[in-house]
C-alpha cells in the first residue's frame, strides 16, 4: 500500500462517539456507595448512644445519660480493665513470639526453618472461633491432653478459662502478625548492617542484642499497637472462655447487652460501642503514625538475598526441638485434634482410636437443615459476597488512584475507615441501621445483610490488595487509550481491570476466606434463615454438641486449607501481609 | 488537516513552573521539534496539547477547535481531541496482541469490523510489522514496539501526531535507521507533528522548524539552519552543536566591522550585527569547524584573524587529535590531524561566521 493512501483518503476520521458524560455518574456513585456502606452502622451507633429510648420507639430525646449510666453500671470499670489486660497480655505475648520466630527462623541455621515458618503462620488462616475450639479439645477441663496431664500428674497448671489462659490462646494466633513483620524489616532483607557488625568483632549473640533487635523496633512496635487493636475486638475468646467464668471483657459485654440479653439495653450497648470506637480510632491513628516512621526501615517484597544466617552452634538441635514442640503444642494439636475429634464419636486418652471412628458427626449435622444451610449459606456469602465486594473494591481502586475525580481523597479515607471499626461496633450498628430504616426490614432475614456488613468490614483489607499492583501500572497506558479516543470508563474496563486481573483473584481469594470465617458481625446480624457456619458453631457450642462443633469446624478448616493451598499454588499469591 | 496553534500556555506543578508561556504556531502539514535539556518542558507542552493535563493558562487551538482556554475555562477531554500521541515508553497494552492494540481505536471510533482488519493490515504494513500481528508486546525488540506504537496511532489518522522521544529507548544503529525511516514516513503522510527529543542531530535531519525551550520558555524557533548558524543566545548556541565561547569586549567599532580585544589583549576582527558599541562586553562564539589552525606566517586579512592560544591538553582520539586550549582567558577545544608540536598553537578566527552574544563573561554553562 502507500502512504499517500493514509494520508490523502482525507476523510479525517470521525471523531470517537463522546461518552465523557458518564465518568461523573460511575464516580459519584461509587463514592456514594462506599461512603453510605461505611456510615450506615456508624451514625446509628453514634445516635442511639445519645438518645434515652431505642432507636425505632418514638419520642426520643437526646441525653448524655447513656454515658452516665454506663460510667455507673456495676463492674463496668472491671470490664475496662479486664479488656485492657486481656489485650495488653496478648499483645506482650504475641509479640514475644512472633519476634522469636522471626529471629530463630528467618535469620538462623535452624534446621527446617522454612516448614516451621509456616507452621507458625498457620493461626491467621483461622478464625479465632475454630482456634478457640481446638484449644478447648485439647487443653480445656476435659480435652485430651488435660485429661492425659491428669491420668500422669496432678492438677494441670494451665486454666484456659482465666485471662492469662485467654491471653495465651490470643497470642499465639496474632503471634504471626508480629512475625510477618519482623520477616519483612529491613534487617531480615537486608544483612549488610549486621554483617558490618560481625565484621567488627561482635559475637552472634552481641550483634543479635546490639544491632539485629534494635534494627526489628519498628517492625514490632506498628505491629503490637496492631495486634492490640485486634485483641481488643477479639470476641470469639472471650465469649468462649471468659463469659463461663464470669470474665467480662467490652466486645463480650457489647454481645449480650446488644443482642444476646433477654431484654437489651441498647443505650447502653451503643455508648459501649461508641467509646470502643473512639478508642480503637486513636489506634489505628497510631497506627498510621508508626508506619510513617516503620517505613524508612520495613522493606517490601520478596527476599531475593537470602542473608548469610547465625550460626546457633550447639544450641541449633536443642532449640530446633523447643521450636517443634511449641508448634505442636499450640498449632498442630489444637486443628489435628479438633478435626480427630470431628471424625471420632468420642475422644480420650483412654479409648483406642481405632473404636471410636466414625462419619456420625458429620451425618448428624447434616440432617440437621440448619446447619447445612449454615454451611451452604458460608459459601454463598463468601463466593457472591467476595465478587461483589471485589468489585467495589476495584471501582474504588480506580477512582482512587486513576482518575481526577475531584474527592478521590476524601473516598480513600473513607474507604480505609473501617478499619477503624471493631466488628463487633459494625455488627451493633448495622443491626440498629436495619432497626432504623424502614426499607431494609426486607433484607432482615436474609444472607444479604451479612453480604453487605463483611464488605463493609474488609473494603481495606481487599483495598491493601489491589491499590499496591495498580500503582505499579504505568499511567501512561491508560493516557495511551484516553489520547486514542477512548474515555474513562472505556479504559478502565479495557485496559486498567483486565490488567489488575492477578490482583483481583488475589483480592477475592482473600475475601472469599475472610467472608467464610468472619463471625463477629455476623453473630448480631443473623436470623433464622441466615444462618452461616460462624453462628451455628456458636449455637452448637451452647447447646454442647461438641462432636457437631468439631464437624463444622473441620468443613471451615478443609475449605481454607484447600483455598490457601490453591491459591499459593495457582498464583503464589501471598494471603497476609 | 489541521494548523495547531499554543498561545502563552503555562503550567505549574506546585511552585514548579514547568511551562512559562510558550507560543507555537505550527502549520498545516509541518514538522515541528521541540528541543531542550532534560526537564526542560517537552512531555509538559505535549501533554498539554494532547489534553492528558490541564494547563494553568493560555490557549491551544487546532483548526477551529478550540482544545482548551484558560480564560474562557474550556477544556476538551483527551479523548474528544482525536490527537495521536506516541510514549516516551510506547505504552502498549501488555495483555493484548498487536493486532489488538492497533484496532482498539478503531473499535472506539465504531469502525465496521471488515473496514477494521483492512486498515489494520494497511498501516501495520506501513510500519512492516504486518509478519508480527498475533504476538504480544513483550515478544517485541524495542525498535518493533516503537513501530506498532506509531502505526496504533497513524491507524485512525489523527489530527496532529505529538511523538515523545519516540527513538530515545533504542540503541545508537536502532535509532540511525528508525531515524531515517521515520523521515521518509514524514514526506510520505505530511502530517502536522510535533516531535520531542533532546538529541539534536534528530532534531536537525527531520524537523521543518525547531523549538529549543530552556527551563520552560523557548529560547529560539526557527529553521534547523537558521538555529544552527545563528543562534539567538549562547545556550541555543552550546545546545545546538558544540561552540566554543571567548569573553571579551568592543575595542573599536565602526558599523558592522567591529575589533573585539580578548581577555589578554589579542584582537579579533568580527561582523557585528547588530552594530555593538565600543567598551560593550560581548562573548565570541565560535564552532569548532570554524575555527583553523593558521599557516606558517599567517597574518591577518580581511577575512578573518590569527591569534595565538595556549596548549592545555592534547588526546589521541583515533585518527584525528582533541586538543584543548587557552585563548585569552576563554576555553577552546579543536581537533586537528596533527599533533599541535610545541605548547603555543597560531589559529586563523574567521571575520563571517564568529557569532556575538552581548554580555558579561557568563560562558560557565559551557
Ligand atoms: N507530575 C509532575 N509533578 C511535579 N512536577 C512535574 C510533573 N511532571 C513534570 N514535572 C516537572 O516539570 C518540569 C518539566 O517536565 P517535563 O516532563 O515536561 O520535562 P521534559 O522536557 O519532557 O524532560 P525529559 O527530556 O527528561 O523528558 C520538570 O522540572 C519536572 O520535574
Ligand atoms: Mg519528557
Amino acid at each position: 500500500m502507500s502512504g499517500a493512501a493514509l494520508s490523502a483518503a482525507g476523510a479525517r476520521e470521525a471523531r470517537p462517539a463522546a461518552h465523557s458524560w458518564r465518568e461523573a455518574p460511575i464516580q459519584y456513585g461509587t463514592a456514594l456507595l462506599t461512603v453510605v456502606l461505611v456510615a450506615a452502622p456508624l451514625l446509628p451507633v453514634l445516635y442511639q448512644s445519645v438518645v434515652d429510648r431505642p432507636l425505632y420507639d418514638a419520642g426520643k430525646q437526646l441525653t448524655l445519660g447513656n454515658f452516665v449510666r454506663l460510667a455507673n453500671t456495676d463492674g463496668f470499670g472491671l470490664i475496662l480493665w479486664n479488656t485492657f489486660v486481656f489485650a495488653a497480655l496478648t499483645t506482650l505475648i504475641a509479640q514475644v513470639l512472633g519476634t522469636l520466630a522471626a529471629v530463630l527462623f528467618g535469620r538462623t541455621d535452624m534446621p527446617a526453618a522454612r516448614v516451621l515458618g509456616e507452621f507458625f503462620l498457620w493461626p491467621i488462616y483461622l478464625s479465632a472461633l475454630v482456634l478457640s475450639f481446638g484449644w478447648y479439645t485439647v487443653y480445656g477441663p476435659s480435652g485430651y491432653l488435660t485429661m492425659l496431664w491428669n491420668a500422669v500428674f496432678e492438677e494441670p497448671f494451665w486454666d484456659l478459662y482465666s485471662l492469662p489462659g485467654m491471653a495465651a490462646i490470643a497470642g499465639v494466633s496474632l503471634a504471626p502478625v508480629a512475625y510477618i513483620y519482623c520477616m519483612s524489616s529491613a534487617t531480615i532483607t537486608d544483612p549488610s548492617l549486621e554483617e558490618a557488625a560481625r565484621v567488627s568483632g561482635a559475637g552472634t549473640f552481641r550483634t543479635l542484642r546490639r544491632i539485629t533487635l534494635p534494627l526489628l523496633m519498628p517492625a514490632i512496635a506498628y505491629s503490637a499497637v496492631l495486634n492490640f487493636t485486634v485483641a481488643l475486638e477479639l470476641l470469639a475468646i472471650p465469649l468462649v472462655f471468659g463469659e463461663p467464668a464470669g470474665i467480662t471483657v467490652l466486645t463480650t459485654f457489647l454481645y449480650t447487652q446488644g443482642v444476646a440479653g433477654i431484654r437489651p439495653d441498647h443505650g447502653l450497648a451503643a455508648t459501649a460501642a461508641a467509646l470502643m470506637l473512639a478508642v480503637v480510632c486513636l489506634l489505628v491513628w497510631l497506627q498510621g503514625r508508626l508506619l510513617g516512621n516503620t517505613r524508612r526501615f520495613v522493606t517490601l517484597g520478596g527476599k531475593a538475598t537470602r542473608p548469610r544466617p547465625f550460626r546457633l552452634g550447639r544450641l541449633r538441635w536443642p532449640l530446633f526441638v523447643v521450636c517443634a514442640l511449641y508448634i505442636a503444642a499450640t498449632v498442630v494439636a489444637p486443628i489435628g485434634v479438633l478435626v480427630l475429634r470431628a471424625f471420632a464419636s468420642f475422644l480420650s486418652p483412654m479409648v483406642p482410636l481405632t473404636e471410636v471412628l466414625s462419619l456420625g458427626n458429620f451425618a448428624q449435622l447434616f440432617e440437621e437443615p440448619i446447619y447445612a444451610r449454615a454451611v451452604w449459606n458460608s459459601f454463598l456469602v463468601s463466593a457472591v459476597g467476595g465478587a461483589l465486594a471485589t468489585a467495589l473494591i476495584a471501582m474504588i481502586a480506580v477512582v482512587v488512584h486513576r482518575s481526577e475525580f475531584r474527592f478521590r481523597e476524601p473516598l480513600h479515607y473513607a474507604a480505609l475507615f473501617p478499619r477503624a471499626v471493631p466488628g463487633v461496633v459494625a455488627g451493633v450498628g448495622f443491626f440498629y441501621a436495619i432497626a432504623l430504616m424502614p426499607g431494609l426490614g426486607e433484607i432482615r432475614n436474609t444472607i444479604w445483610i451479612l453480604v453487605i456488613a463483611f464488605t463493609m468490614r474488609y473494603i481495606p483489607t481487599g483495598f491493601g490488595a489491589v491499590a499496591p499492583m495498580l500503582m505499579q501500572v504505568s499511567p501512561d497506558l491508560d493516557r495511551a487509550a484516553r489520547v486514542q479516543g477512548a474515555d474513562w470508563w472505556t479504559t478502565c474496563r479495557r485496559i486498567i481491570l483486565p490488567l489488575m486481573r492477578p490482583a483481583l483473584v488475589a483480592c477475592y481469594t482473600i475475601l472469599f476466606i475472610s467472608f467464610f470465617k468472619e463471625y463477629t458481625t455476623a453473630i448480631f446480624l443473623f436470623a433464622p434463615g441466615s444462618e452461616v457456619i460462624g453462628t451455628a458453631l456458636l449455637h452448637l457450642w451452647i447447646q454442647g454438641e461438641a462432636g457437631l462443633v468439631a464437624a463444622l469446624a473441620a468443613i471451615q478448616v478443609g475449605v481454607i486449607a484447600v483455598c490457601v493451598a490453591a491459591a499459593r499454588a495457582a498464583f503464589g499469591v501471598r494471603l497476609h501481609g | 488537516m489541521a494548523e495547531l496553534a499554543i498561545e502563552n500556555l503555562t503550567k505549574r506543578f506546585g511552585a514548579v513552573v514547568a511551562v512559562d508561556a510558550v507560543s507555537i504556531h505550527v502549520a498545516d502539514g509541518e514538522f515541528v521539534t521541540l528541543l531542550g535539556p532534560s526537564g526542560c518542558g517537552k512531555s509538559t507542552t505535549l501533554a498539554a496539547v494532547a489534553g492528558l493535563d490541564r494547563p494553568d493558562g493560555g490557549r491551544i487551538r487546532v483548526g477551529g477547535t478550540v482544545y482548551f482556554d484558560g480564560r474562557s475555562g474550556a477544556f476538551l477531554p483527551p479523548e474528544a481531541r482525536n490527537c495521536g500521541l506516541v510514549f516516551q515508553s510506547y505504552a502498549l497494552w501488555p495483555h493484548m496482541t498487536v493486532f489488538d492494540n492497533v484496532v482498539f481505536p478503531l473499535t472506539l471510533r465504531k469502525v465496521p469490523a471488515a473496514e477494521r482488519k483492512r486498515r489494520v493490515a494497511e498501516v501495520l504494513a506501513l510500519v512492516e510489522m504486518e509478519a508480527y500481528a498475533d504476538r504480544y508486546p513483550h515478544q517485541l525488540s524495542g525498535g518493533q514496539q516503537q513501530r506498532v506504537a506509531l502505526a496504533r496511532t497513524l491507524v485512525y489518522r489523527p489530527e496532529i501526531l505529538l511523538l515523545d522521544e519516540p527513538l530515545s529507548n533504542l540503541d545508537a544503529k536502532l535509532r540511525d535507521r528508525a531515524r531515517t525511516w521515520l523521515a521518509e514516513l514524514r514526506t510520505r503522510l505530511g502530517l502536522t507533528t510535533i516531535y520531542v527529543t533532546h538529541d539534536q542531530i534528530e532534531a536537525l535531519s527531520l524537523s521543518d522548524r525547531i523549538v529549543v525551550m530552556n527551563a520552560g520558555r523557548i529560547a529560539q524557533i526557527g529553521t534547523p539552519q537558521e538555529i544552527y548558524e545563528r543562534p539567538a543566545d549562547p545556550f541555543v548556541a552550546d545546545f545546538i552543536g558544540t561552540t566554543n565561547f571567548l569573553p571579551g569586549r568592543v575595542a573599536e567599532a565602526a558599523g558592522e566591522d567591529a575589533l573585539i580585544e580578548l581577555g589578554d589583549g589579542q584582537r579579533v576582527r568580527v561582523r557585528a550585527s547588530p552594530p555593538r558599541g565600543p567598551g560593550t562586553r560581548v562573548i565570541l562564539a565560535y564552532r569548532p569547524e570554524q575555527i583553523r589552525i593558521a599557516a606558517e606566517g599567517a597574518a591577518p586579512d580581511g577575512a578573518g584573524s590569527v591569534v595565538t592560544a595556549r596548549v592545555v591538553s592534547r588526546a589521541y582520539v583515533g585518527g584525528r587529535w582533541q586538543v584543548a586550549l587557552d585563548l585569552g582567558g576563554g576555553p577552546l577545544r579543536l581537533e586537528t590531524a596533527r599533533p599541535p608540536a610545541g605548547d603555543r598553537l597560531r589559529l586563523w578566527l574567521p571575520a563571517e561566521g564568529g557569532i556575538l552574544f552581548q554580555g558579561s563573561t557568563d560562558v560557565s554553562l559551557v
